[in-house]
């Protein structure tokens, strides 16, 4: 699987149903989903990643598995993304092997090289502006340390945290190749016409 | 004998390799790691510490549900419960491991076997505080009912003493599961061969 360029993704909340939010997130133009909700069951999350997974092929984008490597192996996801805290990337590569989309989040540069050194295909790098959609206990990176983060690991970067339609063009000035967003998608009252604008402002 | 092992609902961090240790000098069990409250990557990163241990005193390492942390960190197998990713799709996905599975009933119990799982837990047997959120306890007629609809091994869990494990046994079950009785780590090695003595009868 190849990662497109520019891009949105759009990750699911712990709220709505993650089939109907990626379907209207796909709708909108979205290119990447990530299914993530902490708080589910093993069987929920391969029955929901089965679904999205098809939906996605429909449309030729990108589905992503947050955390959980074995959902990822048992529905041939087309990647995972792994937190600090989650199953080394290294580890998670070898399971995978070569063909499948590996995210690692970081939050400094040294990260990002030892992410790319474990076999990451992307960074997810943030939180950029303040967020309430994940606990956070440090402060937010702000939009200058992306280009530090892309330059000293030689991938793309995608960034997330508290991005929405109106900091969107700052982030993507900053040298990000892609936005991911939990609730400027899923807290609107139109999430479709909501990834419609975040993905048309992408390519502005 | 299966030997449950988890910091879920207590303080003692050190307690899976404090076990592991401990099981050097004990007759081969089935260790069963399940650290709810830890993320993927302490997971990892314990399994890899006691896979070796485990393996070196001659029994299986069987990791909660993350078969890919199994894999990874060469553990003998998954334990899926009721909840988890279904045992078929496992099985494909992950064929070298062994896989066990949690029922609380004769129906799951026979979907289980029929998806391929290699042995079961079922159980509360008796009344336990750890098995709580499964609902009260089932009795031994239930256990017999589950091993006779069965062919695949059925450990007993749930309120298992030494002594009960004699009933458990008479009543079709191939052993027992317990967490709580393995929590002195000092009195490892001497409790499960007083439960051994009572399944032995």
């Amino acid at each position: 699987m190849i990662l497109p360029r520019k891009f949105l993704c759009v990750i699911t909340d712990e709220h709505l149903c993650p089939v109907k939010l990626a379907g209207m997130a796909l709708d909108g133009g979205a290119r990447m989903v990530q299914l993530r909700r902490k708080t589910a069951s093993g069987r929920e999350l391969y029955e929901w990643a089965s679904r999205i997974q098809e939906l996605c092929r429909q449309r030729d984008a990108v589905f992503i598995v947050n955390d959980r490597v074995d959902i990822a192996l048992a529905m041939h996801a087309d990647g995972v993304h792994l937190g600090q805290d989650d199953l080394p990337a290294s580890a998670a590569r070898s399971l995978l092997g070569p063909d499948t989309i590996i995210g690692v989040s970081v939050s400094s540069a040294a990260e990002a090289e030892k992410a790319r050194d474990d076999g990451a295909d992307y960074i997810g790098a943030g939180h950029i502006f303040p967020t309430f959609s994940k606990e956070k206990t440090s402060p937010p990176l702000g939009t200058a340390p992306i280009r530090e983060i892309a330059k000293a690991s030689g991938l793309p970067v995608v960034a997330i945290g508290g991005i929405n339609m109106d900091n969107l063009r700052k982030v993507m000035a900053a040298g990000a190749s892609a936005v991911a967003v939990i609730s400027a998608v899923s807290g609107a009252i139109d999430p479709v016409s909501a990834t419609r604008t975040l993905v048309n402002q992408i390519w502005q | 004998m299966v030997v449950s092992s988890g910091v879920e609902h207590l303080s003692n961090r050190g307690l899976a390799v404090a076990q592991s240790e401990a099981l050097a000098g004990s007759v081969p069990v089935i260790f069963q790691l399940r650290e709810k409250g830890l993320e993927a990557g302490a997971v990892h990163s314990l399994c890899l510490q006691l896979s070796p241990l485990i393996k070196a005193s001659g029994s299986l390492l069987m990791l909660n549900e993350r078969f890919d942390i199994a894999l990874a960190t060469g553990a003998d197998g998954v334990h899926l419960p009721e909840s988890a990713c279904p045992c078929d799709i496992v099985r494909k996905a992950a064929p070298g491991l062994i896989a066990g599975g949690s029922v609380h009933g004769k129906a799951t119990a026979v979907e289980a076997a029929r998806a391929g799982i290699d042995y079961l837990l079922f159980g509360p047997v008796f009344p336990t505080p750890s098995k709580e959120a499964f609902g009260p306890s089932q009795g031994l007629d239930a256990l017999q009912e589950v091993c006779r609809s069965v062919s695949i091994p059925v450990f007993a869990v749930g309120g298992i003493t030494p002594e009960k494990a004699y009933a458990c046994i008479e009543n079709g079950a191939y052993g027992i599961a317990a967490l709580g009785p393995f929590l002195d780590t000092g009195a490892l090695c001497a409790t499960i061969n007083r439960f051994q003595s009572f399944i032995d009868l």
